[in-house]
C-alpha cells in the first residue's frame, strides 16, 4: 500500500507544479520571454497570502484572490519597465529578469526580514482511502490546479483577450496591421502569466516556509515541465507536470530524493534528445 | 580596425599594470581578494568562449568550476586525515575510490579531466540533438541547481552544506608560498589563458564557431558539422572552468556547495554581459569592475549590494546591449567604419565620376 500513497504524493506534487508551470509556460511560450523572475512572483504571491492570512487574518481564500492582482500588478509593471524594450531578444529577457529577480528579492527582504514566515494551513483534515491519507489542503491543490487549466483553456480559446493573445502570438505584425493594440496584449499577458505565479505562491504558502528565496526551487522545476511537456501547450503542461510529480516520488521511493531528481533530469534530457521540442509540440500555422 | 586594436591593447596593457602594481600599495586581504577576482577573469573567459564567441548561454558552467575546485579542495583535506564530516557518518577510514586524491598531482588532473569529461558528455547529448539556445540555456540551469543538490547530499564525502573550510593556502609543490607569490601566479595564468583564448578566436576554428553563432544554418550548408564544434568548445571552457575553480580553492581558503550552483552560475553570466560578451576584454571588465563595487557596497552598505547588482543588470541590458566594453569598442570601431565608409564613398565617386558627369551631362 506504500506505492498507493507514493502515487498519490506524486498526483499532489504533479498539482502544484501545473499552478507553478502555467504562468511561466504562457510568458514563455507566446512572449518569448524566460522570466527568471517568476519564481520571485511565486514568492511576491505567498507573502501577499501571508499578510491577508496571518497579519490581517482574512480568510486564506482572500489572501489567494488579492495574490493574483498583486502579482499581476507587478509583473505589469515589470513587462512595461523592462520587457516591453527586450522582445525578440530572448536571451536578454533572461538577463534582465534575472535583475529584476535580484531587485524584489531584495525589496521583499528589507520589507519583512531575512527570516520565514508560515501562513496557517486553511484545510487541516485529511482524507483516508484505505490506508492511503490524503490532507485535505493537498486535495484542493489537485482540483485548483485541474481548475486553473479549464479556466486558462477558458480564457485562451473563448475569450476575446484569448483571441487577440493567440493571433499576437502567431504573428505579431498582422495583427498590428489588423488593428490589435499588440502592446496592451503584451502588458496583459504578462501580468496574466504573473498572477498564476501569485496564485501558485498562495497555494504554497501553507505548506512551505514563506522566505524571500523560495522561489528558485520552483523556477528549475517549472523549466523542466515546460521543456519535457513543449512549450506553450497546456496539455504538455499538465502531462509534463504529471510525469515529472510521479517520477519524482516513484525514484524518491527507491533512491533518496537527489537522486530521483538526477534521474529526472536524466530523463528529461534523454525526452528532448529525441523530441526537441518537447512532448507536445505548439500548433503553429 | 586599427582603432579596435588599440583600445583592447592599450586597455590590456592598463589592466596587466594595475594588477601587476597592486600587491606593492595594497594589504594582504586586499591582494587576496583581487587574486579572486583574477581567477573570475579566467572563469569568465572560459564562458566567454561558448556564449560569446559560440552564442551557447550556458547557465551552469559553476559546475565544471566547482568539480575542479572539490578535487584540490578534497585532496589537500584527505592528506589531513579522515576529516570530520567522515567520522561523523562512521567512516574512519579515506574510502577506496578517495585515495587517488591522497597525491596532489592526481587530484590537479582529475581536477582538469572530470570536468573537460562531463563537459563533453553534456555537449555530445545536448548539441547532436539540434536542442535551441533557450532549451540550451535551461538544461544547463538544471544541471547547477542538482549539482549543488548533490554536494549537499553526500555530506559523507563532501563536507555537505558546510563545505570544505580550513584548506590550507597557497601549497603547490608542498611549501606554502606567500600571497604575493601565488597572486602573481594567477596573473600570469590569467594572462597566458587570455592570450590563448585570443588565439582561439582568431584561428579558423573561432572563425567557424563565430559563424555558428551568426547563422548554424548556412555553416551546415557548407558542410561543417557544427555540432562537432560547438562540443569541442565546450570541453575546452569545461578545462578552463575547472582549472579556474583549482584556482579559487587556495586563494579563497574554502569552497562551499554555493560556488556550484545556480547563484555562482548566474553571476558569471552576469559579468560577461555587464562586460561586453564576445569580446575577450569585456570579460575582464565586467568582472574587475562589478566585484569591485559590489564588495565596496556590501562592506558598506550590506543591503544595498542586491538592490545595486540587480540595478546595474537591469540598465545595462536596456541601454548598452553589448555590455560596457563592447558598446566602448563598438563606437570605436562606428567611428573608424563611418570614416571608411565615406572615404570607400569617395573613391568609388572618384572611380564613377566620369558616368556621373556622363548622366549629368545628358539632362
Amino acid at each position: 500500500m506504500v506505492i498507493g500513497q507514493v502515487i498519490a504524493d506524486g498526483i499532489s506534487i504533479a498539482g502544484i507544479l501545473i499552478i507553478v508551470a502555467l504562468g511561466l509556460g504562457i510568458i514563455f511560450g507566446v512572449m518569448k520571454v524566460i522570466n527568471m523572475a517568476h519564481g520571485d512572483l511565486i514568492m511576491i504571491g505567498a507573502y501577499t497570502t501571508y499578510v491577508f492570512s496571518t497579519v490581517m487574518k482574512l480568510p486564506f481564500f482572500a489572501g489567494m484572490i488579492a495574490a493574483f492582482v498583486v502579482t499581476a500588478l507587478v509583473g505589469a509593471l515589470i513587462e512595461m519597465l523592462v520587457i516591453r524594450k527586450l522582445y525578440g531578444r530572448i536571451l536578454e529577457t533572461l538577463l534582465a529578469t534575472y535583475g529584476v529577480s535580484l531587485l524584489l528579492q531584495q525589496i521583499v527582504r528589507m520589507i519583512f526580514g531575512p527570516g520565514g514566515k508560515s501562513v496557517k494551513n486553511p484545510l487541516e483534515s485529511s482524507l483516508s482511502i484505505g490506508s492511503v491519507v490524503l490532507p485535505h489542503f493537498r486535495l484542493f491543490i489537485i482540483l485548483f490546479a485541474v481548475f486553473l487549466l479549464l479556466l486558462v483553456a477558458f480564457v485562451i480559446y473563448k475569450t476575446k483577450f484569448g483571441i487577440q493573445f493567440r493571433t499576437v502570438s502567431q504573428n505579431r505584425e498582422m495583427s498590428e496591421c489588423l488593428g490589435i493594440n499588440t502592446s496592451l496584449i503584451d502588458t496583459y499577458t504578462f501580468a496574466f502569466g504573473a498572477g498564476l505565479a501569485g496564485i501558485a505562491g498562495a497555494a504554497l504558502a501553507p505548506l512551505k516556509t514563506v522566505s524571500p528565496t523560495m522561489g528558485l526551487d520552483y523556477l528549475v522545476d517549472a523549466f523542466m515541465v515546460v521543456v519535457l511537456g513543449g512549450v506553450g501547450s497546456l496539455t504538455g503542461t499538465a502531462i509534463g507536470s504529471g510525469v515529472i510529480g510521479e517520477a519524482n516520488q516513484l525514484l524518491t521511493l527507491v533512491t533518496t530524493e537527489t537522486l530521483g531528481k538526477i534521474l529526472v533530469f536524466i530523463l528529461v534530457i534523454i525526452v528532448i534528445r529525441f523530441k526537441p521540442e518537447g512532448l507536445f509540440k505548439m500548433e503553429r500555422r | 580596425m586599427l582603432k579596435k586594436m588599440n583600445l583592447e591593447k592599450q586597455l590590456g596593457i592598463l589592466i596587466l599594470a594595475f594588477l601587476a602594481l597592486f600587491p606593492l600599495f595594497a594589504s594582504g586581504f586586499r591582494v587576496e581578494l583581487m587574486g579572486k577576482f583574477v581567477v573570475f577573469i579566467i572563469f569568465a573567459i572560459a564562458l566567454d568562449l561558448v556564449w560569446g564567441y559560440t552564442g551557447l548561454l550556458s547557465l551552469g558552467h559553476a559546475v565544471f568550476f566547482g568539480l575542479g575546485g572539490y578535487m584540490l579542495a578534497l585532496s589537500y583535506i584527505l592528506q589531513k586525515g579522515v576529516p570530520m564530516f567522515m567520522t561523523r557518518f562512521g567512516i574512519n577510514e579515506i574510502p577506496q575510490f578517495m585515495t587517488p586524491l591522497l597525491s596532489t598531482p592526481v587530484a590537479f588532473l582529475l581536477g582538469l579531466i572530470l570536468p573537460s569529461l562531463l563537459a563533453a558528455v553534456i555537449g555530445y547529448f545536448i548539441f547532436k540533438s539540434k536542442v535551441s539556445g533557450v532549451y540550451f540555456a535551461i538544461i544547463s540551469l538544471a544541471l547547477a541547481g542538482l549539482f549543488q543538490l548533490l554536494i549537499n547530499d553526500l555530506q559523507a564525502y563532501t563536507g555537505g552544506f558546510n563545505g570544505l573550510n580550513g584548506l590550507p593556502r597557497f601549497p603547490i609543490f608542498g611549501k606554502p608560498l606567500s600571497v604575493n607569490t601565488y597572486y602573481y601566479l594567477l596573473v600570469v595564468m590569467a594572462l597566458l589563458i587570455y592570450l590563448f583564448a585570443r588565439w582561439l578566436t582568431r584561428s579558423h576554428f573561432g572563425k567557424v564557431v563565430k559563424s555558428i553563432r551568426e547563422n548554424e544554418n548556412r555553416i551546415r550548408f557548407f558542410s561543417y558539422n557544427p555540432a562537432n564544434y560547438k562540443i569541442f568548445i565546450f570541453t575546452i571552457s569545461g578545462f578552463l572552468s575547472g582549472l579556474a575553480g583549482m584556482l579559487y580553492v587556495p586563494i579563497n581558503g574554502f569552497i562551499s556547495p554555493l560556488d556550484v550552483g545556480i547563484g555562482m552560475s548566474t553571476l558569471l553570466v552576469v559579468w560577461l554581459a555587464i562586460g561586453g560578451r564576445g569580446t575577450l576584454m569585456g570579460a575582464v571588465v565586467g568582472v574587475l569592475i562589478i566585484n569591485w563595487l559590489s564588495n565596496l557596497l556590501s562592506e558598506r552598505y550590506p543591503d544595498a549590494w542586491q538592490l545595486f547588482i540587480g540595478t546595474v543588470i537591469v540598465l545595462v541590458v536596456l541601454f548598452l546591449p553589448n555590455g560596457i566594453y563592447g558598446s566602448l569598442e563598438a563606437r570605436l570601431n562606428q567611428k573608424t567604419l563611418s570614416k571608411r565608409a565615406s572615404v570607400s564613398q569617395l573613391e568609388r565617386g572618384m572611380q564613377r565620376g566620369e558616368d556621373f558627369g556622363n548622366k549629368r551631362s545628358y539632362r
